[in-house]
């Protein structure tokens, strides 16, 4: 809408915005409820109606400009048109990814909990799209309750005809399995989802090769969130058009924003993209805990920079202008946090979390999490020194860009960011030092 | 042809060549720890990191976009990539350490991530001298260390199996073990556990890693994270000579190096050959080596009783002239080498006596069908190919107990243990006998004992079943003085680690043995039969050029690699 000055909302008149990914329809996890909703009409259509092949299928999703929901933000209509032409010899498959562990992103669980059945339609739909005879619905472990939930419900949809062998009579068939993950953050990195789900250790593997070039089991695969693939029944029932026209025309489309920390309303709330973080705290979430002043925001998952509070204004959340803004839109599971926050606790935090949950397979990311860990934490504790700093720089760019996976960014970008932008809270915390890093040990024997 | 350009040098290639492994076929050094020329490439231990650009395409044309001087605009990629797991395409241009200071100070940091958790405990480590970690630190690494804190400590100590201990502190994981053991011997006895910097490579819960080639990931761990239950703390790379040879448990010829140190051979590691074992080594070939330093005879004798080479060979020639020629039986032997029993077969003709036969050693069952065979022996297909045929054993038998042998003349083999007869059978029968060991069942009945070099002592050639000729060194000196061995055991020094200080001259540990074409041309002299010979190297020119089943098997043809005879048809 008001597009040209960024000062403004991208969405629109959000306040009178009606949810469609999480509709306020009690019950709607459950298969008579959604269909009394109109759920799985789009999948009707879609296989019955003259109007759809798998090509303009895929042509409406590409044309309402959906992108990724899982972080990186890729064209999903695009993704889909990487998988090869059809070989009835060769297996095809789609992944849901529904791992999701980033710290401060949970709105995939409100998904799998109160909508299921619109994860399943998308990937139905997205199945026939792609041509795709087995579809896997990958869960985060710890989301057991919702796991059951689902197989439940997956049961009655096989039953019903929408999944399983000639859904609703005609001659598409495909499989939806769902699958429970084992419990760490990297299984959520495609490669290692897949690697996972074909029961190995999930080690990310280096790109290229691309999952639609050899994915699971080496077979093409296309691998999505489930809240992308939520959108898709939507795309088909609206119209790519109508999607495209909501929020920022770039990143368009209705999103998940999961808000939390110091917010009087923290919680999942469904707006179009776009959408000023300042709404977003001070309406949508009912401003800042006793009235406390804004510190800052994390607008993405705890991976993405940082943003002090003078540097959000105008900025609104869709990739373009958290971009510009020096972050990225991520998960849009955003971390709000109040002026008594201690911003070193909070990064010891977040680096304890990578430390942990690095897969441990590449040297940078293995070794430069955990001695990242290490400094931030002795910082911390009131015990670093100055020239702490500058090392803890240095290593985040020993790691970014030279690993398998985007883990060690995901590391290393809230570390300098962090460290960038509250430069003055780290170094009140250090004991100045003139001796520079690395100095107090001796120095190996040359040649 | 297609070209790439690394550094400035234009190199044409063929096929589709990965980066890393054409690097190091053309003598560039780029350091690198996980990949493995027989393994799948993750990628992982990040240390071959490169600068790459191809040519930019117009997509109009699909040509390659040109500058103004009319040469291919080349795009970098915003990352640096890693050689190991990029393949090489036309136009190309590929900087590394040598020409850019990105990928050197990358190389440098890695390094340093690499060594903060690392014990650097090389004084204690059998890896240490030999080590592309401590090497590729020395070269490529930084000076000192930034990390100021407790290194992860982890378990120093794992039996994994019932050959290989694990130092998890050590282990930089690369993975290359637990790939071997699911890519290569597909025992699937190893994964890595823990993840983040707590990993480390362990057996799956009540598995035991016992897998007959176990022991390879020891060659392969690019530190000293995996040892040798047997070799452990023995002796220290830079005392070792080591000298390319092949294995004799089997009928594979699988390539080694044998180490000695102090004239014992210390440990068998593979020598990589293509054409015959590729990289690896069974374990069984590398923990027979007992037989080269224990047991071994002090000297020949006579009637039991010590005696000197001369009076001994002395001996043997004086109870073959007193002999009909149709009462000796010649025994060849499938665990010498070609030489020795050509001189054999050459001295049962001209002596008038039946040609040699070999008494084969085949367990049916233990091969399997990769570097493990049912045949025992090194040289049964050398012995076919000299036209020595197996032993009809129970022939033999018969014909001692029915007295109808005179003289036994048994070349580095056991008749008795091999069942063949008592040993109380052959008291009316001489025996002249070449034997390695002191354990030889056969000992007892020889009138005349001449103990016989090993492959580790002498210089030979011994044929595969698969047909393929192959030559040995000697990796250890024998007592006495003998030209060709002095000439060939300094040749053999192909040692990367040799000090004038080594110790394979010492006096102790020196067998007092002979090898075969010492020994016989010495007795067919005292029976003024012609056999003489330059040495083992003239002895092969002739079989070669006389035998075609040796066609080609000269000494310099054969070398290190070998050589693939003509099929006969009748290999064992
Ligand atoms: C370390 C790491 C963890 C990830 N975890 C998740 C996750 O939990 N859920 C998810 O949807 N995507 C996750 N991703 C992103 C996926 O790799 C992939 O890009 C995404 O699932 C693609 O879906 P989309 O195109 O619909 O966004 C992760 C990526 C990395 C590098
Ligand atoms: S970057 Fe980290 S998490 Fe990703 S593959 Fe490498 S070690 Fe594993
Ligand atoms: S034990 Fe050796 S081979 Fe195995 S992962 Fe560790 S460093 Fe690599
Ligand atoms: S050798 Fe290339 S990353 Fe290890």
């Amino acid at each position: 809408m008001e597009e040209k000055n960024g000062a403004t909302s991208k969405a629109g008149d959000w306040r009178s915005y009606e949810r469609v990914l999480l509709p306020p329809v009690r019950d709607l996890h459950r298969l008579e409820v959604y269909e009394q909703n109109g759920g799985y009409e789009a999948l009707r259509e879609v296989l019955t109606s003259d109007k759809w092949d798998p090509t303009s299928v895929t042509n409406e999703v590409r044309n309402s400009g959906l992108r990724g929901r899982g972080g990186a933000g890729f064209l999903t209509g695009l993704k889909w048109t990487f998988m090869p032409p059809v070989d009835p010899n060769i297996p095809r498959f789609l992944c849901g990814n529904g791992d999701e562990s980033e710290p401060g992103t949970f709105k995939d669980r409100q998904l799998m909990e109160f909508n299921p059945h619109l994860i399943f339609e998308g990937m139905l739909i997205a199945s026939y799209a792609m041509s795709i005879t087995t579809s896997y619905l990958y869960v985060r472990g710890e989301f057991a309750d919702w796991i059951s939930l689902m197989e439940v419900e997956l049961a009655k949809a096989y039953e019903k005809g929408y999944v399983g062998k000639n859904v609703l009579g005609t001659d598409f068939s495909t499989d939806l399995v769902i699958h429970k993950g084992a419990g760490a953050y990297i299984c959520g990195e495609e490669s290692s989802l897949m690697i996972s789900l074909e029961g190995e250790r999930p080690y990310p593997r280096a790109k290229p090769p691309f999952p639609a070039q050899r994915g699971l089991w080496n077979y093409p695969t296309t691998i999505n969130n489930v809240e992308t693939l939520a959108c898709v029944p939507l795309i088909i029932n609206r119209g790519g058009e109508w999607f495209a026209d909501l929020g920022s025309h770039r990143h368009p489309g209705p999103v998940l924003y999961g808000i939390s920390g110091h917010v009087n309303r923290p919680g999942v709330y469904e707006y179009p993209t776009g959408m000023l973080i300042t709404d977003l705290i001070y309406d949508v979430a009912k401003g800042m805990r006793g009235s406390k002043k804004l510190k800052a925001v994390v607008p993405g998952g705890s991976s993405t920079p940082i943003l002090r509070a003078d540097q959000i204004d105008g900025v609104t959340m869709d990739a373009e202008t958290l971009r510009d803004a020096g972050s990225m839109m991520g998960t849009a599971g955003m971390l709000i946090m109040d002026e008594d926050t201690d911003i070193v606790s909070w990064l010891r935090r977040v680096t304890r979390f990578y430390h942990h949950e690095s897969c441990g397979q590449c040297t940078p990311c293995r070794e430069g999490t955990g001695w990242i860990e290490n400094i931030v934490t002795r910082i911390d504790e009131g015990a670093g020194n100055l020239r702490d700093l500058d090392l803890l720089i240095d290593l985040c760019f020993q790691m970014e860009g030279r690993t398998v996976c985007a883990l060690a960014d995901a590391a290393a970008w809230p570390v300098r960011f962090t460290i960038e932008r509250f430069r003055d809270e780290f170094e009140a915390r250090c004991r100045p030092s003139l001796v520079p890093s690395g100095g107090v040990l001796t120095p190996a024997l040359g040649p | 042809m297609p070209t790439v350009t690394i550094d400035n040098q234009e190199f044409e290639f063929e096929g589709n060549p990965i980066l890393l492994q054409f690097c190091l076929d053309h003598d560039i050094e780029l350091p690198h720890f996980c990949y493995h020329p027989a393994m799948s490439a993750p990628a992982n231990c990040r240390q071959c990191l490169v600068e790459i650009g191809t040519p930019e395409i117009d997509r109009g044309t699909g040509e390659p976009r040109l500058d103004e001087d009319g040469n291919p605009v080349i795009r970098f990629f915003p990352k640096m990539m890693t050689g190991c797991s990029e393949d090489i395409s036309d136009g190309m241009v590929v900087k590394t350490h040598r020409s850019s200071e990105l990928v050197r100070e990358a190389q440098k940091d890695n390094l340093e991530f690499l060594l903060i958790n690392h014990p650097l405990d090389c004084p204690i480590c059998d890896q240490a001298g030999n080590c592309p970690l401590q090497i590729q630190a020395y070269k490529y690494g930084p000076e000192g260390s930034r990390f100021e804190f407790r290194k992860v400590s982890k378990p120093k100590h794992i039996e994994l199996g019932p050959r290989v201990v694990l130092d998890a502190e050590r282990c930089i994981n690369c993975t290359r073990c637990t790939r071997f053991t699911t890519e290569i011997s597909e025992s699937h006895q190893l994964t890595i556990i823990e993840r983040s910097v707590w990993n480390y490579p362990m057996t799956p819960p009540g598995v035991d890693f016992d897998e007959p080639y176990s022991m390879n990931v020891i060659d392969i761990c690019p530190v000293g994270a995996l040892t040798s239950k047997d070799f452990r703390f023995k002796a220290r790379v830079w005392e070792m000579s080591s000298t390319p040879s092949i294995t004799i448990g089997n009928a594979k010829g699988s390539n080694c190096f044998y180490w000695v140190k102090d004239n014992l051979v210390q440990k068998v590691t593979p020598r990589t050959n293509m054409e015959v074992n590729e990289y690896w080594l069974p374990d069984e070939d590398r923990l027979d080596y007992d037989v080269f330093n224990e047991n071994r005879p002090e000297g020949p004798t006579i009637a039991g009783q010590s005696a000197s080479w001369d009076d001994a060979k002395t001996a043997a020639a004086d109870l073959l002239k007193n002999v009909d020629a149709n009462g000796i039986v010649f025994l060849g032997s499938a665990f010498a080498c070609v030489e020795d029993n050509y001189l054999l077969g050459e001295l049962a003709s001209a002596l008038g006596a039946a040609a040699p036969s070999y008494i084969q050693h085949i367990e049916p069952g233990a091969g399997d069908g990769w570097l493990i065979t049912d045949d025992k022996t090194p040289n049964a297909s050398g012995c076919e190919r000299l036209g020595i045929r197996p032993l009809d054993a129970t022939l033999l038998r018969s014909r001692i107990q029915g007295g109808d042998v005179k003289l036994l003349y048994v070349l580095q083999d056991d008749p008795v243990a091999a069942g063949i007869c008592e040993a109380a059978d052959l008291a009316g029968v001489s025996v002249i006998l070449h034997h390695t060991n002191t354990t030889n069942e056969t000992l007892v009945a020889a009138n005349v004992a001449l103990p016989a070099a090993t492959v580790v002592e002498t210089v030979g050639t011994f044929v595969n079943q698969d047909g393929h000729a192959q030559r040995v060194w000697p990796s250890k000196a024998i007592r006495g003085v003998n030209r060709t061995l002095s000439m060939e055991i300094g040749k053999s020094r192909a040692d990367k680690h040799g000090t004038p200080f080594d110790r394979w001259f010492d006096e102790d540990h020196l067998v007092d043995c002979q090898p075969g074409w010492v020994v016989i041309p010495e007795i067919a002299d005292l029976l003024d039969i012609e056999l003489r010979f330059k040495g083992p190297r003239d002895i092969m020119l002739k079989v070669s050029s006389e035998n075609e089943a040796f066609g080609g098997a000269t000494y310099d043809a054969m070398a290190e690699p070998g050589v693939r005879l003509v099929d006969v048809g009748a290999e064992v």
